[in-house]
């Protein structure tokens, strides 16, 4: 990779993101629209949202945590974005692998824990307590599943899982060769992306959009960016661990579609859980698959 | 001569610090009796650590051979020795450094540095022993020191330092019994005469004198199921002790293990105590590591005393490291070896912020702090730098050593482990939030509003620790050079190390890639940020709550409960563990048989008298019967 491709990528691959978020943003408003008989609105209304938000002249904050941690939010998952490989642009993959990502993908749910619990308020605590546990409940199935296929394939590099998905086919894609995983992480993904039935973060009927609660104008749009960015990213994931990766856009935009339809379908039809049946349902359905599924890798090895 | 004044330096503090006690008692002039004990202190730490740093060349080469009542004993440095005094002579000097301020001058510490040098001495003879007796005499030498040192804190910290004396006296026996196997069997206490006879040994009896010498180790390491004693110890000793032990004295049983499993006799015992499926040491100790990480980690998240819920971490961080070095592959020796100098730098830094806020509010309890990021906001970021380090979050140390342990159990084929140990973050996380959201975070209570931030005697350790946890962060290979050298001198494959983190043999790392990234996306994020309108800053009342007024009468603390669905799903479990429940039926069990044998010593001298007759008589009959 020539030097200045790679500062063209650079610069490119966040806002691509970006675009693409929002057009996924956009896309689930208007399914959602025609699911209920609506017509819905625009599909970059997402990126008015942002527009608007990121516009306002009241911007109000508690403190300078609350700030520092906004830049945490949006700043944690841009640098999360680049170790995650997408076709043309690994660069930055190979100085980092999954266990890098998981872990840099913390660093964002710290920092907007920061700025809320700095904003001292109730709901925006209690959004947080359960953001936090939320975490416990699909990070240990999604890392489980990662570890099994680490383990079958002895590498924990993103990129080299993706050349044996490349390389061996639809029959070794992590969904086919392990179906057991890639379920199991499917429905972790599901509540990764904070969607029904495991929306019980934002929960805007119980505690007041929880941790968006003090939340207004260039902050909450700055968290809307995050989001935006944070949807296609967490996607790619799993289409890179189970989906065989891409090997162009025009592969990766289809796969990144299809997989976020059969989520936001999953998500029309059901209620909220409880935080603590969210959390259980995570460990009691999803985590056996996984662990079984391991099971399975850890007896045809030996 | 280099190893001899490592070992006298310490003693010659402690026992000029008793002799200084005893001739100018500190009740007569309490601030000369202070300042000489400070200048001692610093001095003599700043002289140990300096000369630690010095015999590093001393490693592997030299042996010296101290007499003691005619036995001679071995002192030799290793570099898994070295390694060990180096960290302990270090953060014994920042903690003193922070001592000088930290700890109040109301005379209830009166022995503080006199202890710290006895229980520094204590620890490099165990580092330096290099025969099984001298390690046994030395070992038991630290125990009682720690006993005494937790002492230093008033009636509750008293009681707590019994109960660790329990335990440290039940290691000893095992200790001790190690020690009479080996010289029963072997005929000698030489590591390389006791190496030479276990190759020759069957598995099972190598199996019984290491289970012996290792369940100790555990006890000291604070590894599960033993790992009771060291909350209560910990969390009531002085806030500056509390760091000092949590940082490095638990850690000695981990240079234990490493050095019997691995170096110690001179060849890999691990190997040998590893052969048989059934009896397999390894497996059993990644097992007790597994339990390590997550048992205390998640005993930790419904603590309401800060210290408390720090000594919890404290012993599941332990986890990380039995398992890492058990897994006995390059890369996990080296995180486990890592994490025990990035746990010592945290954990210092976690507790001296905590003490920070002792020091103004007088409390440690979460239902009574809050909001403080505005009254300390050193503390805080202490506090912040320290548990991004101890959730095992980029860019800071603690993240290498974890990413380490995870890769070794994966491509090990351990992934249960892996995922215990991931389990163990996010409860890290999970209790960490907790932490840092009812000390800083929250609403400020009235009562705290006029507080400032703690001295620059506090402040520079707290801000030099911070430095130390990002730093090595970014550049690892300064550590793991040292530990690559460990590893080599083990007999391992040593790992393949850059500066900046792991080269791409090993699986590539790049914390300096990493950071850049980091600070460039900050930057952009700042600029985003910057576009949007000004802000204004306001109080902390002027808050939405659904219709209800906020203000001072509302007191908000979340403490209690903060984790509620946790609780609905782990309560049962955690709050009446088996493991306690049985400790205190032995302990009931204990105490009314003591009562009845108490009831012998009447005080009466004919009752004694006819004992005296009455075991005669004993004796005399056994002896006929032997006849």
């Amino acid at each position: 990779m020539s030097v200045l491709s790679l500062i063209v990528w650079i610069i490119a691959y966040p806002l691509i993101t970006f675009a693409i978020g929002v057009l996924l943003g956009g896309y689930e408003r208007k399914f959602a629209a025609r699911v209920e008989r609506r017509i819905g609105p625009s599909w970059i209304q997402p990126f008015y949202d942002v527009v608007k938000l990121m516009t306002k002249k009241t911007n109000i904050s508690h403190g300078y945590m609350h700030d520092v941690a906004i830049l945490m939010l949006l700043g944690g998952t841009v640098l999360t974005l680049y170790f995650v490989p997408v076709p043309g642009f690994g660069y930055f993959a190979q100085y980092g692998d999954f266990l890098v990502i998981s872990y840099l993908l913390l660093i964002p749910s710290l920092g907007m824990a920061l700025g809320v619990g700095e904003t001292a308020n109730p709901n925006g605590s209690i959004g947080i307590s359960r953001a936090l546990q939320m975490l416990a409940g699909y990070e240990v199935p999604f890392i489980l599943t990662f570890i099994g296929v680490a383990m079958k394939n002895q590498t924990t590099s993103m990129l080299d899982l993706i050349k044996i998905q490349q390389a061996g086919g639809i029959a070794t894609w992590g969904l086919v060769a392990h179906p057991l995983l890639g379920v199991a992480a499917l429905i972790a993904l599901q509540g990764m992306l904070n969607e029904k039935p495991f929306e019980v973060i934002i929960a805007p009927h119980e505690i007041a959009t929880g941790p968006m609660t003090e939340m207004a104008g260039k902050y909450l749009g700055i968290m809307f960016i995050q989001h935006l960015i944070a949807v296609p990213l967490e996607l790619t994931l799993y289409i890179n661990l189970f989906l065989g990766g891409a090997a162009n856009w025009l592969e990766y935009i289809v796969k990144l579609f299809v997989l976020w339809t059969g989520l936001i379908s999953v998500s029309m039809v059901f209620g909220r859980f409880r935080i603590d049946s969210a959390v259980k349902f995570m460990w009691k359905i999803s985590l056996p698959l996984a662990a079984l599924g391991v099971v399975g890798i850890m007896l045809n090895i030996a | 001569m280099s190893i001899t004044t490592l070992l006298l330096l310490p003693l010659a503090g402690f026992l000029g610090g008793i002799a200084l006690a005893a001739l100018a008692p500190a009740s007569k002039s309490p601030r000369a009796s202070g300042a000489i004990q400070k200048f001692v202190a610093v001095a003599g730490f700043a002289l140990l650590f300096v000369e630690a740093l010095a015999t590093r060349s001393a490693a592997d080469a030299s042996r010296v051979e101290l007499w003691l009542f005619g036995f001679p004993l071995h002192f030799a440095m290793t570099q898994l020795s070295w390694y060990f005094i180096a960290m302990v002579t270090g953060i014994t000097l920042v903690t003193v450094l922070f001592s000088l301020q930290g700890l109040r001058d109301d005379g209830k510490y009166p022995l503080y540095y006199v202890w710290l040098f006895a229980k520094t001495f204590g620890m490099l003879g165990v580092l330096l022993a290099n025969d099984l007796l001298s390690f046994f005499i030395m070992w038991e030498v630290m125990s009682w020191c720690t006993y005494f040192l937790l002492q230093q804190g008033g009636e509750r910290a008293k009681r707590a330092a019994g109960g660790y004396l329990v335990y440290a006296v039940v290691a000893g026996m095992l200790l001790f019994a190690g020690l009479m196997y080996v010289l029963f069997h072997v005929g000698s206490v030489e590591f390389d005469a006791i190496g030479k006879a276990f190759a020759g040994f069957s598995a099972g009896s190598v199996i019984a004198a290491l289970v012996l010498i290792l369940i100790p180790m555990l006890i000291e390491a604070a590894a599960y199921p033993a790992h009771w004693w060291l909350p209560s110890a910990y969390a009531n000793a002085e806030t500056g002790i509390s760091a000092y032990l949590a940082a490095i004295s638990t850690r000695i049983g981990i240079y234990g293990m490493t050095f019997f499993l691995f170096a110690g006799f001179g060849l890999s015992v691990i190997n040998i105590a590893s052969a048989n499926k059934f009896a397999n040491v390894q497996e059993v100790l990644m097992v007790i590591g597994a339990f390590t990480m997550v048992v205390p980690t998640f005993t930790a998240l419904f603590q309401h005393d800060a210290k408390e819920l720090m000594t919890w971490h404290s012993i599941g961080q332990g986890g990380y490291m039995i398992v890492g070095i058990a897994s006995s592959t390059t890369l996990g020796v080296a995180g486990g070896l890592f994490h025990v100098f990035n746990h010592m730098t945290y954990v210092s830094l976690i507790l001296f912020s905590i003490a920070a806020v002792e020091y103004r509010t007088g409390t440690t309890n979460l239902n009574k702090l809050g909001g403080l990021i505005k009254r300390q906001p050193i503390a805080y970021l202490g506090l912040l730098f320290g548990i991004i380090g101890l959730a095992g979050i980029p860019p800071m140390n603690g993240f290498v050593s974890k990413w380490l342990i995870y890769r070794a159990l994966i491509l090990s084929g351990h992934p249960f482990i892996a995922l215990s140990a991931f389990i163990a973050t996010l409860g890290t996380i999970l209790s960490v939030y907790k932490l840092i959201h009812n000390m800083f975070l929250g609403q400020l209570p009235e009562r705290y509003n006029d507080i400032k931030e703690v001295g620059w005697g506090m402040r520079l350790p707290i801000i030099f620790m911070m430095a130390v946890v990002w730093l090595t962060g970014i550049f690892p290979g300064t550590i793991l050079g040292v530990i690559a050298g460990i590893q080599k001198s083990l007999g391992l494959e040593a790992l393949q190390y850059t500066t900046y983190g792991v080269a791409q043999g090993a699986g590539q790392l790049n914390m300096l890639v990493i950071n850049i990234i980091f600070i460039a996306a900050l930057l952009v994020s700042w600029l985003i940020y910057l576009a949007g309108g000004k802000r204004k800053h306001i109080g902390q009342y002027d808050n939405y709550a659904a219709g209800h007024f906020l203000d001072a009468s509302i007191p908000y603390n979340y403490n209690y409960d903060f984790y509620a669905g946790m609780d609905h799903i782990f309560g049962p479990a955690l709050h009446k563990p088996p493991v306690k429940r049985l400790e205190q039926s032995i302990g009931a069990v204990v105490l009314n048989a003591s009562e009845y044998l108490r009831r012998l010593f009447t005080g009466n001298v004919t009752t004694y008298a006819a004992y005296v007759v009455a075991a005669a008589v004993v004796v005399l009959l056994a002896l006929g019967g032997g006849r």
